[in-house]
């Protein structure tokens, strides 16, 4: 029991901190309750770097502690800080304004949970608490938008959870087992395998915003406010791929999955990136770009268990995404949610500018930025795993992020309008920029430290 | 090691301290240069004393950086740095009065470092991303007067066009490296078979992009909109040069039907490109589709089998293109445009620059005893001695007589008119264009031993090659200074003054569709909103028959708790527009697949 609790110290940590804030926000202390959350984010980071390479179990197996749940912490822990820096500048003075941030802790320890997962139980769990906060914090502005946005991530989170319960059911019929190493024992019981997996697939594939599950996304984060649109489309996304990479490594693969996943992958990327080739508000496109980009990791998952590149792909591409895609999402609360406020950007701002065009290269997948590194391995392992045809229409999708980012780039040349050039971002902007800036353009180079 | 870092180093270093300095960049273009062209001497003279430098840098597990020094590359690392140097040294004359100087040396000294990363790699990841670095670089300087207008969509669309061709070097890297199991270059071009028959039309695909062959040629001409130095260098030793050395270092493991494609393309190429060219009412643009037709001389080069050969000829074409856009600039500033109009009888006024202008035009043609004599008979012969020579041998001819054409035009167009005014000297860009020009006409002596050492040996020609040579050359000076372009090219005059823009060039065949798609998916969503739509009005009236008898029968006291209710939902249904139903319904629909596509598992293959 010591022991196990021993490994589990961030998780805890991070929860106590989640109750800190709540009692500190019962003061109405806005200040205290970030601060507090901002130390305890960065003690549980802290606190995972000793347990970084332990390779084990806790709880009976239910509970994993490797290299994704690892470096899941590392990623999600210093992206939630980032979100949370980034919330302040949105609604700081705001009436409830702790509450947000203490909802986005407990939404971040759901996540941990997620990628944590090592039974089916705790996926469900994860997906319960990263779903509630999640409905609570996208209906935060109180406004027809976000109650519309709301009440569809609710509407779609009940159908998709209740599916996914249902199928994950079968499973514990067919095995006797909630824990996700016993899954090897479905061989055998295809239609078992099959419907629980289904289920899976739904819960987690919603929660990661996957074609055709995708749906709530756009309006969701156009509903919420930036900053909570940002924490959404990278953690809880995120967490879900890796759980979902915890559950289906014990999967046998010849149950049909890869290619079904391949399949949706395909569909994610290219359909994510079409629609995002239409829109004129930055937010949906976007929303629209993280579905696409959902659809890259998807192809780490798929190549699970034929390729040693799959987890670190899955890792490191998630790193790369958590950075970039904050860094956009920062740019686009100081500048406007619609795409005719970038106008002129290039001349008025051009530190915000260049900023923004690395993110968004970085987003495409072009060398020797972060992104291209996460790409490199999940290509390498969607080929690796049989796949080619998958990397060929991810290295097709390329192209056409090209022209959705291009979008954006464009008019950043054009003569500025008038209100840009007394616009001035807040200090804590700066700061997230600033150091997404160097995590994308750093990491890329010093990838060598990177699992693998 | 030291020639290595040198030769890379120093023109990064000076370019970034020159953007971050601001003051005096042309001191800091030109340290930069020199110290990179001593670097890459260096490298050179070590390579022809045999020795090879290699540096492996740690990057990814499994993947590291890899930056070699062999002939080869050092061979082209010298030309790099060679025209990089002379065309700096124009430069500080000719953006003498741009307020924009130090972002333009910044930009172009980080360029040309992006280009030395591009011929030293010696990994597939180090030269995708020397690549790609390349292409955005180019980008920022050929849209480096962004505010004038279509100078922006000039820059925009060089980059769009030479991106989406850059497809192919990703998948043939990818191929390479999951087939070979390494990112070394080296050991991937031992690929055989199918692999290496993929791989090679893909490495085709990405240097017809970067090198402007046919249908692609399109965004070269209008990537004039930059300033005169840019294009020198693009089109000389750097960015349009990417595609040719790509290929040149990819041969070895080209099989045949792969370099038969390459031979083909660069074949319709120089001849297409050649009939552009003399077509063009614009001298840069003329010189900018004389640059795609020389490229395409070089492809047929190495799809007959000779890769040294295509690298001589890039080498001579390097020092005589750029000496011809250098010598084109000064007209320019002359005259403030490049229009051939406007430009009849610029040469006049400056008799040594345009002394120059037609040695190295001349040059182009391939008159002894210049640089480009010798490559293009190497060319002609190899063409001859290829499998391919009844497609390939004509297709070089035609390049040729057009190349002697259209600079035959360009120089009677020049010299035309009386002599009407005499300029001031202009020091700075005349040096540097001198220089290139020495070069043009010598670097022919050193092509024997240069041959020898990249280990080609230089066969016995069959007499009646240089005779064809100089057949095509004079004759193509001749027909091009005394016959005006409609009459020789007849009815393909009007076809070629719009670019032989295929099926609507780029546009048509990607952009177009592209957002045609886009659009489609849009109305697929609106079109299965308006039938769901339908749906949940029905639902909705039968909702609201439910309301009225729940009225009706419902006593009291929950009452107000239904009111309440039936508001809520009002306002969600308000809100909602029944969006949410037929999102649903697809989600449903995607399960549906879902569980279909795993129960199928077990019949794939």
């Amino acid at each position: 029991m010591g022991r196990d609790l021993s490994f589990l110290l961030p998780e805890i940590v991070v929860a106590v901190t989640a109750m800190l804030m709540i009692v500190a926000e019962m003061g109405r202390a806005a200040r205290l309750v970030l601060a507090i959350g901002l130390a305890g984010l960065a003690v549980a980071t802290l606190l995972t770097l000793p347990v970084l390479h332990a390779g084990t179990t806790v709880f009976s197996g239910t509970y994993r502690i490797d290299t994704i749940s690892g470096w899941a912490k590392l990623i999600l822990l210093p992206g939630t800080a980032a979100a949370l820096l980034m919330a302040r500048a949105e609604i700081a003075g705001r009436a409830r304004e702790g509450s947000l941030y203490a909802l986005v802790v407990l939404v971040t320890l759901g996540a941990l949970m997620l990628s944590g997962a090592g039974d089916v139980m705790v996926v469900v769990l994860g997906v319960v608490l990263t779903g509630l906060g999640s409905f609570a914090l996208v209906a935060f502005l109180r406004d027809d938008a976000g109650t519309e946005a709301a009440m569809k991530y609710l509407v779609f989170g009940a159908v998709t959870g209740a599916v996914m319960i249902y199928g994950l059911s079968f499973w514990f019929g067919g095995s006797g087992s909630t824990l996700l190493s016993d899954l090897g024992r479905l061989r055998g019981q295809p239609l078992v395998l099959v419907t629980g997996l289904a289920g899976l697939i739904v819960g987690l594939g919603y929660k990661a915003a996957f074609v055709p599950f995708h749906f709530w996304a756009p309006d969701a984060y156009q509903g919420a406010p930036v900053s909570i649109a940002a924490y959404l489309s990278v953690i809880t996304k995120t967490a879900a791929f890796f759980a979902l990479a915890q559950a289906l490594r014990d999967l046998p693969r010849e149950a049909g999955w890869p290619f079904a996943l391949a399949v949706i992958s395909a569909a994610t990327m290219t359909w994510g990136y079409l629609a995002a080739l239409v829109q004129t508000n930055l937010v949906r496109l976007l929303a629209y770009s993280s579905v696409a980009q959902s659809g890259y990791l998807l192809m780490g998952v798929v190549a699970l268990g034929a390729s040693p590149a799959a987890v670190p792909g899955i890792v490191v591409f998630a790193a790369a995404y958590v950075a970039m895609n904050l860094g956009a999402f920062a740019v686009v609360m100081v500048v406007g949610r619609e795409l005719r406020d970038l106008d002129g950007l290039g001349r008025t701002h051009p530190v915000l500018a260049i900023a923004l065009v690395v993110f968004l290269l970085s987003l495409t997948g072009i060398p020797p930025l972060f992104g291209f590194v996460g790409k490199l391995y999940l290509f390498t392992a969607a080929i690796n795993a049989g796949f080619l045809w998958l990397a060929v229409i991810g290295i097709l999708n390329s192209v056409l992020s090209l022209a959705v980012y291009l979008r954006l780039v464009v008019p950043m040349g054009r003569e500025p309008a008038g209100a840009l050039a007394a616009m001035s971002a807040p200090f804590l902007l700066r700061g997230v920029i600033a150091a997404a800036l160097m995590a994308t353009l750093g990491l890329g180079i010093l990838a060598a430290l990177l699992p693998g | 090691m030291i020639w290595l870092a040198l030769t890379l180093l120093a023109p990064l270093g000076a370019g970034l301290a020159a953007l971050a300095v601001r003051r005096a960049p042309q001191a800091f273009a030109l340290v930069g240069a020199a110290l990179g062209l001593v670097g890459a001497l260096g490298l050179f003279a070590g390579a022809a004393a045999g020795t090879e430098i290699s540096v492996s840098l740690p990057f990814l597990p499994s993947f590291p950086v890899l930056l070699m020094a062999d002939r080869l590359t050092a061979t082209l690392a010298l030309l790099v740095a060679a025209v990089a140097a002379a065309v700096l040294t124009y430069a500080i004359g000719y953006m003498a009065r741009d307020p924009g100087r130090a972002r333009f040396f910044g930009t172009l000294l980080m360029f040309v470092a992006a280009m030395e990363l591009l011929v030293l790699s010696g990994d597939w990841i180090t030269l995708l991303a020397a690549w790609e670095m390349i292409g955005f670089a180019s980008y920022l300087l050929i849209g480096f007067w962004h505010q004038r207008p279509g100078v922006a969509g000039a820059a925009t669309r060089a980059f769009l066009y030479t991106r989406s061709a850059d497809l192919g070097l990703y998948l043939a890297a990818f191929v390479l490296i999951g087939t070979a199991g390494t990112s070394r270059i080296a050991p991937t071009l031992a690929t055989t078979g199918t692999p290496a028959l993929i791989a090679g039309l893909l490495l085709l695909v990405a240097a017809m992009g970067k090198s402007a062959q046919v249908p692609l040629q399109d965004w070269l001409m209008r990537a004039m909109a930059g300033p005169t130095p840019v294009s020198a260098l693009l089109h000389s030793a750097t960015l349009v040069a990417a595609g040719a050395i790509l290929l040149i270092r990819a041969a070895p493991m080209l099989p045949a039907g792969a370099l038969l494609m390459v031979g083909i393309v660069g074949g319709i190429t120089t001849v297409v490109a050649g009939m552009i060219a003399l077509a063009e009412r614009d001298l840069k643009r003329l010189l900018a589709a004389s640059t795609a037709s020389q490229y395409g001389l070089m492809l047929v080069a190495v799809g007959a089998g000779a890769p040294v050969v295509a690298l001589l000829h890039l080498i001579a074409h390097a020092a005589i293109k750029s000496s011809l856009f250098l010598g084109a600039g000064i007209f320019q500033h002359d005259r403030d445009g490049t229009g051939l109009e406007a430009l009849a009888g610029a040469g006049r006024a400056r008799p040594g620059i345009f002394a120059g202008f037609a040695v190295a035009a001349l040059a182009l043609a391939g008159l002894p005893p210049m640089a480009a004599y010798f490559s293009k008979d190497a060319i002609l012969a190899a063409a001859l001695a290829s499998p391919a020579a009844p497609w390939l041998l004509p297709m070089a001819l035609g390049g040729s007589v057009l190349s002697g054409a259209y600079m035959g035009r360009a120089l009677q167009i020049l010299w035309s008119g009386t002599r009407s005014e005499t300029r001031a000297p202009v020091p700075f860009m005349a040096a540097g264009m001198g220089a290139l020009v020495v070069l043009a006409v010598t670097l022919g002596a050193g092509f024997g031993p240069l041959e020898a050492m990249l280990g080609a040996g230089a066969d016995a020609k069959p007499w009646i090659v240089p005779a064809m040579g100089l057949g095509v050359g004079l004759g193509g000076l001749l027909l091009g200074w005394s016959i005006a372009p409609a009459r020789l090219l007849g009815p393909l005059l009007a076809p070629a003054r719009n670019g032989f823009a295929v099926l609507g060039g780029m546009d048509g065949l990607v952009v177009r569709p592209a957002l045609a798609l886009a659009a489609l998916c849009e109305r697929f969503e609106q079109g299965l909103f308006a039938a769901v739509l339908a749906i949940g009005r029905a639902g909705l009236a039968a909702g609201s028959g439910v309301r009225r008898t729940d009225r009706e029968t419902i006593d009291g006291m929950i009452f107000g708790l239904v009111e309440y209710t039936i508001d809520l939902g009002g306002r969600v249904r308000r809100l909602q527009s029944g969006f949410i139903h037929r999102d649903l319904a697809l989600t449903a629909a995607g399960i549906a697949l879902l569980i279909g596509v795993l129960l199928a598992a077990p019949f794939y293959p």
